[in-house]
Formats: C-alpha cells, sequence, structure tokens
C-alpha cells in the first residue's frame, strides 16, 4: 500500500549550516493516526513545517499519496492534499470564524472545497461563534477553528502540531475525540504531541524523534510498553541539563 | 470657516487615497514605502501623456467639458489608462528591487530602498516631463455657492472639487467592500496578520504582494490625477504630499484603511485651518505638527491596535 504521507532522510534547518534534521522519516499510511512524539527541540515541529514547505529542505522526500512534493511551495502543498495545522498561532486572528473558513475553502479547487456547513456539524461550537473574530476564541475552540480551516480543503493527510497544547485534560479528551472522528471519516493524521499518554492513546503508531532523527517507531501499544521511550526522553534531558 | 472645512476636505482626499495605499503595501509587504508619493506624480503626468493620446486617437483635438466639470470625458479613460501604468510601474520596481531585498527580511533595506527608487522615479519624472507644470484642461470653472456668505463665512466650491470629495469615498468604500467579502480581500488580511499560515492555509503569498502594489499604486495614481485635476500636475506633486501621507496613515492607525481615510481628512483639515491662523507659507509644516503630536500623544494611532 501506498503511504498517504512518508518523509525519508529529511535534513533541513532554519541556517544553512545549523542541521535541526538530520534524516528525519516517518510514514502515515491511509487509515491511520501516527503520533510523533520526542522531547523539548528535538525537531517535531521543524519537520512538520519543513513537510509543509514553511522550513528549508536540504535533503531528503516528502512525498504525498506517493508523489514527491519536496521543495513545492507551501500554498501549492494545499492544492495537492496536505493539510497543515502549525503548533503556534494557527487561525487568523484578524478574520471573524466564518471568514477564516471561508479563505480556506475558496483557496482549493471546487472538487477539494467542502461545505461550511460539515465543519459546523463537525464542530458545533464554532456554529455559535460565526462572526466572532478568531482571536477572541477560547484555546480549546481556536484548535477546532485550526483544524476546521485545515479540513475544509478536504486534505488527503492532515499535519497537526501539538493541537492539545495549553487546553485542559477535559478539553484534551474533547479535541482528540474529534480527531479520531477526522481519521475515521478517512483523513490520516500524523499528530505532533507533547501529552504522550493521550497521544499514544489516541494513535495507531508512534515515531520518537530525538535531534532531528528518529528513534523509536511501532505501534501505539507497544512503543507505550518500550522502556526506551522513557529513556529516550530522559535522555535528552539529561545530556540538556 | 465653512471654506476652510471644504478645502480641507477636498486636500484630504487625495491625502486619504494616497495613505490607503501606503497603509495597505505596509501592512502586508511589512516596510514603508517612500516611493508612494512618487506614485501619485507618475499617475498624475502618465494620465497627462494618455490623455493626449486618447484625444488623438478619437481625433476630438480639444476636449469638449463633460456636464458641470472642467474636463472632458476623454480623463476618465486616460486616468483608468494611467493607473494601470502606474501599477505597471509599482510592479517593475517590486520585481526588479523590492523583491530581492525581502528574501533578506530586513525592513530598514527596504526602507531605504523605497527612498532611492522614490528618488529615481522623480528625476525620471522631471527628465521626460520637464519641470513646468501641466493641466489636464485649461477651462476656468465658476465655484458654486453652496451656503450664502451670511452663514459661517459661507462656502463655494468648484464640481471638479466635489467630485474628488466623491470619487475618493466611493474608491475607499469599494476598498472596504473587497478587503471585507472577497478571496483576495479576505487573503490580503489574513497575510496582513500571518504570512506563515496565510501560506499554509494556500494563500499564494506572492500573488497577494502583487495585488498589493497594483491596488496602492492604483490609488496612488487615481489621487493624483484628482490632485492634478484640482490643482497642477508638476514634478514635486507627490513629493510634497509624502509627509501629509505618512501623517495620515500613522494617524489613524498604520494598517487601518478608514483610520488612513479618517486621518487623511484630518490632516487636509489642520492643513486648511493652519492658513488664516498661522500663513500660507507654514501649510507645509502642519502635517509635520501632526505627525510630531500623534507620535507623543498616541503612538499607535486612532484605530491601532499593536503596540
Ligand atoms: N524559527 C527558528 N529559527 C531558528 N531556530 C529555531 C526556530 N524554531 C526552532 N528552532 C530551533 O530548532 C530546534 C528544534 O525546535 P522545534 O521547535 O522543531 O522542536 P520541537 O520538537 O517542536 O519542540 P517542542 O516540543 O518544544 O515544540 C530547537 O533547537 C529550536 O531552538
Ligand atoms: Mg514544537
Amino acid at each position: 500500500m501506498t503511504p498517504a504521507l512518508e518523509f525519508s532522510g529529511i535534513e533541513g534547518g532554519y541556517e544553512p549550516g545549523l542541521p535541526i534534521l538530520r534524516g528525519a522519516g516517518a510514514r502515515v499510511m491511509p487509515g491511520e493516526i501516527v503520533t510523533l512524539l520526542g522531547p523539548n527541540g528535538a525537531g517535531k515541529s521543524t519537520l512538520v513545517k519543513a513537510a509543509a514547505g514553511l522550513v528549508p529542505v536540504w535533503a531528503g522526500r516528502v512525498t504525498l499519496g506517493g508523489r514527491d512534493i519536496t521543495g513545492m511551495p507551501a500554498h501549492r502543498m494545499v492544492h495537492e492534499g496536505l493539510g497543515f495545522v502549525p503548533q503556534t498561532e494557527n487561525v487568523f486572528a484578524n478574520l471573524s470564524v466564518l471568514d477564516n473558513l471561508k479563505l480556506a475553502a475558496a483557496l482549493v479547487a471546487k472538487r477539494r472545497r467542502r461545505e461550511l456547513a460539515e465543519m459546523f456539524a463537525l464542530f458545533p461550537d464554532l456554529d455559535r461563534q460565526r462572526g466572532l473574530a478568531a482571536g477572541r476564541l477560547s484555546g480549546g475552540q481556536r484548535q477546532m477553528l485550526a483544524v476546521a480551516r485545515a479540513l475544509v480543503a478536504s486534505p488527503s493527510v492532515l499535519m497537526l502540531d501539538e493541537p492539545s497544547a495549553g487546553l485542559s485534560p477535559k478539553l484534551v479528551g474533547v479535541v482528540f475525540d474529534r480527531l479520531r472522528a477526522v481519521r475515521d471519516a478517512g483523513v490520516p493524521i500524523l499528530l505532533v504531541e507533547q501529552n504522550v499518554k493521550a497521544a499514544l492513546a489516541l494513535a495507531d503508531r508512534a515515531v520518537v524523534l530525538v535531534e532531528g532523527r528518529e528513534r523509536l517507531e511501532g505501534a501505539a501499544r507497544e512503543v507505550a510498553a518500550d522502556p526506551r521511550l522513557k529513556a529516550l526522553y530522559f535522555g535528552a534531558h539529561e545530556e540538556a541539563a | 470657516m465653512l471654506q476652510l472645512v471644504a478645502d480641507g476636505l477636498v486636500v484630504g482626499s487625495v491625502i486619504a487615497l494616497g495613505a490607503v495605499g501606503l497603509t495597505l503595501t505596509y501592512s502586508i509587504l511589512r516596510f514603508a514605502n517612500f516611493g508612494q508619493g512618487e506614485f501619485m506624480t507618475w499617475g498624475a503626468y502618465l494620465a497627462v501623456s494618455a490623455l493626449a493620446l486618447v484625444l488623438a486617437v478619437t481625433g476630438a483635438g480639444v476636449m469638449e467639458p463633460l456636464g458641470p466639470f472642467s474636463f472632458g470625458w476623454q480623463l476618465i479613460p486616460a486616468m483608468a489608462l494611467a493607473a494601470v501604468l502606474t501599477a505597471a510601474i509599482a510592479l517593475a520596481v517590486d520585481w526588479a528591487l523590492f523583491r530581492r531585498l525581502r528574501r533578506q527580511g530586513n525592513a530598514i533595506t527596504l526602507v531605504i530602498a523605497s527612498f532611492g527608487a522614490a528618488l529615481a522615479l522623480r528625476n525620471l519624472v522631471q527628465f521626460l516631463y520637464g519641470t513646468l507644470p501641466e493641466y489636464y484642461t485649461r477651462e476656468i470653472q465658476i465655484a458654486i455657492r453652496l451656503v450664502p456668505r451670511d452663514v459661517l463665512g459661507g462656502l463655494r466650491i468648484t464640481p471638479d472639487q466635489m467630485l474628488v470629495i466623491g470619487l475618493s469615498l466611493l474608491l475607499v468604500v469599494a476598498l472596504h467592500v473587497m478587503l471585507a467579502r472577497t478571496t483576495l480581500g479576505r487573503a490580503m488580511r489574513a497575510t496582513a496578520m500571518n504570512p506563515a499560515l496565510a501560506r499554509v492555509a494556500g494563500v499564494d503569498v506572492d500573488g497577494v504582494v502583487r495585488a498589493t502594489w497594483v491596488i496602492g499604486a492604483m490609488l496612488a495614481a487615481v489621487a493624483g490625477v484628482m490632485a492634478g485635476v484640482v490643482g497642477q500636475v508638476r514634478p514635486m506633486l507627490g513629493f510634497d504630499l509624502l509627509l501629509p501621507l505618512f501623517a495620515a496613515a500613522i494617524l489613524g492607525g498604520i494598517g487601518s484603511v478608514w483610520g488612513a481615510v479618517l486621518g487623511g481628512y484630518i490632516v487636509g483639515l489642520a492643513e486648511s485651518f493652519s492658513v488664516p491662523l498661522f500663513g500660507a507659507e507654514y501649510r507645509a509644516a502642519t502635517a509635520f505638527l501632526v505627525l510630531i503630536g500623534i507620535l507623543l500623544l498616541r503612538p499607535t494611532g486612532i484605530f491601532g491596535e499593536r503596540a
């Protein structure tokens, strides 16, 4: 089966000569949620940003449904079917909820465009706040809008960078519940998370990234039980100290 | 008294249009474009040439005034053509100069470069058209008395001046609707807020940048033509308006369209009221005073939010 999304041997970073990604790889198969774990500064955000076209890729390949999209301008990847929700500032705060969604929908070809009504059915909270500036939403609603903004362009894969950051445990449950619904509706997800326990409970598979390279990979349940998981997090902390 | 208000609104309308363009390019390109004034000058002069062309092509020779106005219908297509050509100049300057500098991402470099571009554009205009003022028409217009002399000093205004106020308002409203209701408008607001997120949401940011130049330059060109209609077309037309433009944009809160419009009217009114108060020779200093005043009292401007 062709992976929905695959990274292989990705090298890249923000400044030439200062690599953050050192041959990182990961793959997402159709129908699954893969969680990308790793200690602070491991390069998780950098990897998804590089895949989305926001950070230069020096070497390696990103393929989407088997097509090579490495180095493509970020906005064209959206047309190709890559959905990305960044870690911070992931909604247009100055635009209303409705305008955030209308913009994202209008930017893709008609055949990709989903009905806004579908988004409001999936996230009823947003329906009640249509006219509100996105910057005034609560943390949970903001994450919902960020996900809806990506979904309205019917991506063939969705990359999410820490959608649970700053949310109460109860809200994390709500957001993850929505993500499960998204996967079940046929959109595979690459989920970057700090919330290791919750992420491993949700995901089908897991990849652990340390210093820009994947160090552990497997079914989520096995990774959760693997003693190396703690060591990888712990080791990185010791190095940092 | 009323007369000063009317005069201020006419000048303010021209400033407002230029300032709106300035504020748009600032919020999307993230630098203060000192060339905005020169786009006004170029628009005004290109309309002189375009008018000659339209008159030659239609074989009219001289322009018959259109209704109550001093100019004929030929000025309308000439202005449209001038606006398109001015937009082309803006795109060319962006392509040759700013596009390269943007990659290095230093706002100061861009500002200085725009200073240089402005100087080059101004000298080129002088070289091509000379330094003597030009006019679209030599027709003398009779001002209409709207308010009798015994009410607050009375008010006389020419149809041309009324047109300037009306057209400027119309264009700003059109721009507002475009920004609020269309995909391009939403994409422009989104890019102004967060260019990286705009890209991953599918916005072609380079396209938005080009659209911004086109809109800003076209507004400047129309403002320049309007300044020429109620005054003269001079090589310093835009440069002399540059400080008022900046004062208006900053007064309104940079990035805010309605702020720039309101700022334009306030600066126009301040200039017009300064004449009886301090004498005509200090008129040009008024915008400078307004600018210093705002920077001291409220640096974010009337509608500014970002500190
Ligand atoms: N914009 C940037 N410019 C330069 N370096 C950066 C930038 N963003 C991140 N870095 C550096 O890249 C490295 C990896 O950061 P990254 O944000 O990818 O880590 P992460 O795994 O997402 O961490 P976290 O869990 O804290 O989000 C860090 O050393 C960080 O300092
Ligand atoms: Mg991160």
